[in-house]
């Protein structure tokens, strides 16, 4: 499976799609100042105070993000007689700026507003404060520009872990999300998987618009998962933690025996547990992918059972050539141990037959 | 590897009945078989993908072949797209 596709990135979104998000999504009362159309862009994810700017250095002005007037620029202004202080937003205006916020209810002087929406710029205020207004516009903004790209598979939430599957066509992706989903677990999406990287460290996976939990099964069409198994067969999104790539069994390639080294695999530079999983006849795949969950649960809870078993393996052998280094004085000690090796679990079968 | 730049003739676009055309055309062949609109590529064996697009007449896409009969399945579906899938 090719995971080297070249990440996609929305170009820009508008202020209008900005506000409302905000107003309508994250529940922020932002009040319009003036009537200007919504229209311009904004292209990056991060914010500008635009306080230097204003005080007239305006070398590395970014006018194209949006602007934040908090406090400080908020009584930086006020400080000024109306002249002079026309004439130091004037040192912003000229700018294509996508809009002005400001934060904390701070007011905002009449003739700044008109000069403002004479250069069509968008001002609105909110009673946020300004690390608090920050903080959402970046996220909304983080989320919006993400990098992100289509893959081919089925994402399963399988007892809370998002398991990816894929392999080539007509394998039975499909089939496994469909019993998976039988089973109690929740599809995601089918065929057509978007991954978005959230942040530096964590992809996150959802489905396509128009195709929603619509599937298709071979040699029976389409089928809509949602309205066969009700709501609680379907989520909208789900982390990515283990990818599995399903392949048919061939004998000369090497499958992993112990998990003691699980490989990972980059997607939109994110490290992934990778796991290549060959299948035949008579195979249950989706119990292997049941214990596939859990086994990556506990381990997350800090039991690996492939350092565990190598563990007990260890202290094993380091019993018995301690054993073995005994013998040899075993004269000399007039101690003689009962049992040695202990090989069975049980060391004594009572009368336990039928 | 081949690569075909084609675009959409019949005037419902891609809907279902030529996706499924296209699926059950690309499936006689062994190789590979992907679409790409709008930097989002997709695998073309699957109807899913195809329809996902959801691309109207005059949409172009970018076909990439890739395997032991690509030559063939690049003119065979080359020319079901040209040929607006019977639709025009």
């Amino acid at each position: 499976m090719d995971f080297n596709k070249q990440p996609l990135k929305k170009k820009d979104i508008t202020v209008a799609e900005l506000y409302d998000a905000l107003t309508e999504r994250l529940g922020v009362s932002l009040e319009r100042l003036n009537k200007v159309s919504l229209n311009r862009k904004i292209v990056e994810r991060d914010i500008h105070r635009p306080g230097l700017a204003l005080a007239g250095f305006t070398n590395l002005f970014t006018y194209q993000r949006v602007q934040i007037l908090g406090n400080t620029e908020s009584r930086f202004l006020k400080q000024f007689s109306p002249e002079k202080r026309r004439e130091v937003f004037a040192n912003i205006t000229p700018y294509k700026i996508p809009c002005i916020c400001i934060t904390d209810a701070n007011d905002f002087d009449k003739d700044l507003l008109k000069m403002a929406t004479e250069a069509r710029i968008p001002v609105f205020r909110t009673s946020l404060s300004t690390t608090k207004f920050i903080y959402l516009v970046t996220d909304f903004l983080d989320d919006q520009f993400a990098p992100y790209q289509v893959f081919h598979g089925s994402m399963v939430d399988v007892y809370g872990i998002g398991m990816f599957f894929t392999g080539r066509s007509g394998i039975g992706k499909s089939e496994i999300a469909l019993d998976l989903v039988e089973r109690g677990h929740r599809l995601v999406a089918d065929d057509a998987v978007v991954i978005t990287r959230k942040g530096e460290s964590v992809l996150m996976a959802s489905g396509m618009e128009t195709i929603g939990h619509f599937m298709e099964i071979r040699g029976l069409g389409f089928i809509n998962v949602e309205k066969i198994f009700g709501v609680r067969a379907v989520r909208y999104q789900k982390r990515l933690e283990i990818v599995v790539e399903l392949m048919e069994w061939d004998s000369k390639t090497e499958y992993d025996r112990t998990g003691l080294a699980p490989k990972n695999t980059d997607i939109l530079g994110v490290p992934i547990q990778h796991i290549q999983l060959p299948i035949y006849p008579g195979k249950n795949i989706t119990v292997i992918a049941e214990v596939m969950a859990l086994n990556y649960l506990l381990k997350h809870y800090g039991y690996d059972p492939a350092q565990e078993l190598d563990k007990r393996v260890l202290e094993k052998i380091a019993e018995q050539s301690k054993d073995d280094k005994k013998k040899k004085f075993a004269f000399s000690a007039n101690k003689v141990k009962r049992n040695p090796k202990k090989s069975r679990a049980i060391e004594y079968f009572e009368h336990d037959f039928e | 590897m081949i690569t075909r730049e084609v675009t959409i003739v019949n005037k419902a676009g891609l809907h279902t009945r030529p996706a499924a055309a296209l699926v059950k055309l690309a499936a006689k062949f062994k190789s590979d078989f992907f679409i790409e609109k709008d930097g989002i590529e997709v695998n073309a064996k699957s109807i899913i993908s195809v329809m996902m697009l959801a691309a109207p007449k005059g949409t172009k896409l970018k076909l990439r072949f890739n395997g032991v009969d690509e030559e063939d399945a690049a003119r065979e579906i080359t020319k079901l797209f040209e040929d607006g899938f019977g639709e025009v």
